[in-house]
């Protein structure tokens, strides 16, 4: 019960903001923020005291059902977006102010935090079908959400591109109901081997097939171009959704998909682990790239983003526990160093109304909080040691070393090369802001300062964490090891 | 042990204190500040050398397996210390120095920051915590290469930067690996790779190497990854050129010294491909470094180049892998750190007093500013390896060393490369000692005015004159130590 509570509160709560008549901004602050807040505390309570049972709301035709269940997986995956949710809706507060037509805004972006909650407390593939589309549908009103005409052809591909990902990964639903024994998510893969018989090859394919379906999500290579158009949106939705909770849920559902539903052992040293891989790596490397060449500051972070969420399937890719606990990492630390660095430009954006990076210059010197904090993210993306970015990049490397696996030797250069072009795209804003030319007119940055608190809050906590993980991240990753291993 | 981490936070924290503090009221203060910075961290840094044993000291753990330690052995003693002195005296040096320069406090602020960083870097105990270092290194002393804020000097730092992390990612690369393969990535004189692995992963551990001493080679402006070093020193701060060019370098060799003798071990490189294309790569950079050195005219430009030669004179030494040769580079390692923060501290002087950077310029400098163009000499002999000089006790090891080899080939194309290396170097430094004093008889005596720099300026040049001659008057002190080191990693 639980499970459908925490799920609902968000949605009702974001259907209520229109129908309650506020008499001021304020209270609806409190309101949602309170919600808000209720609700993540419900979920961490949920997942501390974790229902062992399987939560079935309906049951259709045999084997068919819409059920729950809590394992290591959605205690991953429910963690992360609970806690980083309040942090988003209070920055969300003050960056809407410039905004109009906000209730439409706060109701879709509420709304949104319990359908992601669904995708991850899905206990069978169907249900996470099914939270998967409805992930899409409420989150198109946000990327139009300044009514442009960029912004309207924007959702559009969005919504295009996501459908069209889903139905491809519908396939791979179909398939998994005839070949495998239940749709339940089980670690190590629910497939009937007696039931494929000598079709091994078929199902290979599915999972390629699937694979890319739900990667439309995670900003696969020939399926990113929705991913920087959607940047049109505002910043919080840019950040959080485009950052953590749309594109990481096509990462989960990969994880899901791959582990817990084919199952690695079936998948590791077939031609679908090459192709997929190959696919993942070449992406890491194009995303880079394409983030190098943008001007654009929120585009070119989410090209970044698109190289990133490679990170994490490159993991997935490997197939072998460690490689999941790389994943993993990487999904979690990445949540906090893209949010925290996307925050940093929204508040540039919101403080200045500044939106290339060649209008930083000299910035560093007025807005010293938000630049400070967007350097710290800027080096824990590229990897320096003693930040979150090092430790999840040296699980993922050294999971490729373990596996043996020569292609994903090569993963491991292209990880480098990435944070190679990751230092150039992050640092040469850094540069700018803190190391302007010598004859640089500082007159002209006149009045620039940093945001009030309601910015600054969620920044600061967010560099705590990326400095707490990068020094001592034993904790949450022997977590992610049990996570791994199936201990929950 | 302690004294071990206050010695590495001390100039960090007061170097993240300058920056971040507000502008003192006068230069004055400023200054005082930040000479008792640079005196209390030197001698914290020799409290530490003198107090601590060869303990290990474990400060905390990254990950399970990744721990952060800091231990000294003689290698951490011999590049502290050449680290301590040419950064100080660097340091005092542009007191003067940097008084033509804008936003002081800023450079004074990453020059401790830098100076910390290079002491952790001797005191790493084991790769990781070398790695953190290392890349510390490289975003902390890019401010210092871009400092003057021109167009070209910020395209510098970056290109400088860029350089240097792709060095680090392609040790990273490295790391990876053997921190799978080897047991631990603690040093240990000798290596830490056990037989079985060898013979298991021989060929890809090999290739790894490989990678690790292209990778650290960027900072040692190994061939092909020289190109950042003639960019990057000309357009810094002559006193920061002086560290850059003696020190930070150094951290290249340092970090090479310590993968292939007390990770990899000499026993298990002597012999392979590996070892045969580094030493072809070093002796292509000795000699490409001097020549182009040779063509240049910019002075500054012309000293980074030397750098890079003179570097892999340094890295031959332990390509070679033999004592004599090993024990000639680790001499040189401190002979071409003292001579070269002299040169580009001279030059600092010269640019200071005239403004003049061009070679052709300085006709009759020698007239003008006498005690400075008599430093520069004597240092340039001891850089082309004149007795009774250092330059000449290190050559001399490295040849002695490369000669009983044996390497086929390589012992004696080794010694015939830095020969004529030497001649070259002759040919590019000398130029100015003789202009310099023999302006010729067209040279208009009447306008000649004494310039010598102010004492604060001309007293650390001395100070590392006297330090580079000292090496060879009296080489059996340093030889006796280095033998020391040479013992456990041969």
């Amino acid at each position: 019960m639980m499970i459908m509570l925490v799920i609902l509160i968000p949605v009702i709560a974001g259907i209520m903001v229109p129908l309650i008549p506020f008499k001021k901004r304020n209270h609806m602050e409190i309101f949602l923020e309170a919600l808000v807040i209720l609700n993540s505390l419900l979920v961490w309570n949920l997942l501390i005291h974790r229902p062992e049972s399987v939560f079935t709301l309906a049951n259709f035709t045999g084997n068919l059902s819409v059920s729950f269940k809590v394992d290591g997986m959605s205690m991953v995956f429910a963690g992360l977006v609970s806690a980083l949710w309040p942090f988003a809706t209070l920055y969300a507060f003050e960056y809407m102010t410039k905004e109009k037509r906000e209730k439409v805004f706060f109701t879709f972006y509420t709304m949104t935090y319990g359908v992601t909650l669904g995708i991850s407390l899905a206990g069978n593939l169907l249900t996470m079908y099914f939270f998967y589309e409805l992930l899409t549908l409420v989150t198109v009103p946000l990327v139009m959400h300044t009514l442009t005409r960029e912004a309207i052809l924007a959702s559009r591909k969005y919504l295009y591109y996501s459908l069209g990902g889903a139905a491809f990964a519908f396939i791979g639903l179909i398939f998994l109901i005839i070949y495998g024994s239940t749709t339940d998510f089980i670690l190590g893969g629910v497939l009937d081997l007696e039931k494929i018989g000598n079709r091994t090859n078929v199902l290979l394919l599915i999972y390629v097939i699937a694979f890319m379906g739900f990667g439309v999500k995670a900003a696969l290579c020939p399926f990113n171009s929705w991913l920087p158009d959607a940047g049109v949106a505002p910043t919080p939705v840019t950040a959080l959704l485009h950052a953590v909770a749309v594109v990481k849920s096509g990462a989960f559902a990969i994880i899901r998909l791959t582990y817990f539903s084919f199952g690695a052992a079936f998948l590791k040293g077939t031609w679908a682990q090459n192709v997929v891989m190959l696919v993942v790596m070449f992406t890491i490397i194009y995303g880079c790239s394409r983030a190098v060449k943008e001007t654009h500051i929120k585009r070119r972070l989410a090209y970044s983003t698109i190289s990133n969420l490679s990170y994490i399937l490159f993991g997935v890719t490997i197939m072998t526990p460690l490689g999941m606990v790389g994943a993993l990492t990487h999904l979690v630390f990445h949540a906090v160093m893209k949010i925290c660095s996307f925050f940093c430009a929204g508040a540039v954006m919101y403080q200045t109304d500044k939106h290339y990076v060649h209008e930083l210059d000299g910035m560093g010197y007025k807005m010293p909080c938000v630049f400070g904090i967007f350097t710290v993210s800027a080096l824990a993306l590229m990897g320096v040691p003693g930040l979150a970015g090092f430790v999840s990049k040296w699980n993922l490397a050294s999971a490729a070393v373990e596996s043996g696996n020569k292609i994903a030797y090569g993963g491991i250069a292209c990880l480098l090369i990435s944070a190679l072009l990751t230092a150039i795209y992050m640092l040469t804003i850094v540069v700018r802001a803190f190391f302007p030319v010598k004859d640089f007119d500082f007159k002209t940055l006149e009045g620039e300062k940093d945001p009030n608190w309601k910015m600054l809050v969620p920044l600061f906590v967010f560099t705590l964490f990326m400095v707490l993980f990068g020094f001592y991240s034993a904790p949450i990753v022997n977590f992610l090891a049990d996570v791994a291993a199936g201990v929950y | 042990m302690y004294y071990m981490i206050l010695s590495i936070l001390f100039p960090i924290c007061t170097g993240v204190y300058l920056l971040v503090r507000r502008d003192m009221e006068s230069r004055k203060n400023l200054l005082i500040v930040t000479g008792a910075f640079f005196v209390v961290s030197a001698v914290l840094v020799i409290l530490t050398l003198c107090i601590t044993g060869n303990g290990i000291f474990t400060l905390f753990s990254l990950t399970d397996r990744l721990p952060i330690l800091f231990r000294i052995d003689e290698v951490s003693v011999v590049f502290s210390v050449m680290t301590i002195v040419v950064v100080l005296c660097a340091g005092f040096f542009s007191f003067v120095y940097m008084k033509h320069e804008e936003k002081e406090k800023r450079y004074y602020g990453y020059y401790l920051i830098v100076l910390g960083v290079l002491v952790a870097l001797c005191f790493a105990g084991n790769l990781i915590t070398f790695y953190l270092f290392f890349e510390l290194l490289t975003l902390s002393s890019m401010p210092l290469v871009l400092h003057n804020g021109s167009r070209e000097a910020i395209m510098a730092g970056l290109k400088y930067l860029f350089y240097s992390l792709s060095g680090a990612y392609m040790s990273l690369f490295g790391l990876y690996f053997l921190e799978r393969y080897g047991n631990t990535l603690t040093f240990s004189a000798g290596g830490v790779i056990s037989a079985e692995m060898a013979a298991q992963h021989g060929e890809l551990l090999l290739g790894i190497c490989f990678a690790m001493l292209i990778g650290f080679g960027v900072k040692a402006g190994m061939f092909p990854m020289h190109a950042w070093l003639p960019t990057a020193h000309p357009v810094a701060p002559a006193p920061a050129s002086a560290v850059l060019s003696a020190v930070i370098v150094k951290a290249g060799v340092l970090a090479i010294v310590r993968v292939v003798y007390y990770i990899y071990g000499a026993s298990f490189l002597r012999g392979s491909w590996v070892q045969y294309t580094w030493m072809i790569l070093t002796l292509i950079t000795v000699f490409m470094g001097s020549m182009l050195a040779y063509r240049e005219q910019v002075l500054k430009k012309r000293l980074a180049y030397s750098t890079v030669s003179q570097l892999s004179y340094i890295l031959f030494g332990f390509a070679v892998m033999d004592g004599g040769s090993v024990t000639g580079g680790l001499l040189h390692v401190l002979c071409h750190g003292f001579i070269k923060a002299a040169l580009f501290l001279c030059t600092g002087g010269i640019i200071y007093m005239t403004g003049k950077t061009r070679v052709e310029q300085l006709r009759g400098i020698g007239k003008e500013m006498p005690l400075l163009m008599w430093c520069y000499t004597i240092v340039s002999l001891g850089l082309i390896g004149i007795p009774p000089t250092g330059g000449f006790i290190s050559k001399w090891y490295l040849a002695q060393g490369t000669l009983s080899s044996g390497i086929p080939g390589f012992s004696w194309i080794g010694p015939a490369v830095l020969l004529i290396s030497a001649l070259l170097t002759a040919g590019y430094l000398l130029p100015l000692t003789i202009q310099g004093f023999f302006p010729g008889t067209d040279y208009d005596y009447s306008t000649l005015k004494k310039k010598e720099p102010p004492l604060i300026m001309t007293v650390p040049i001395l100070i590392l004159t006297v330090l580079s001659v000292e090496i060879g008057l009296f080489p059996q002190i340093f030889i006796n130590y280095l033998l020391r080191i040479v013992e456990k990693i041969i």
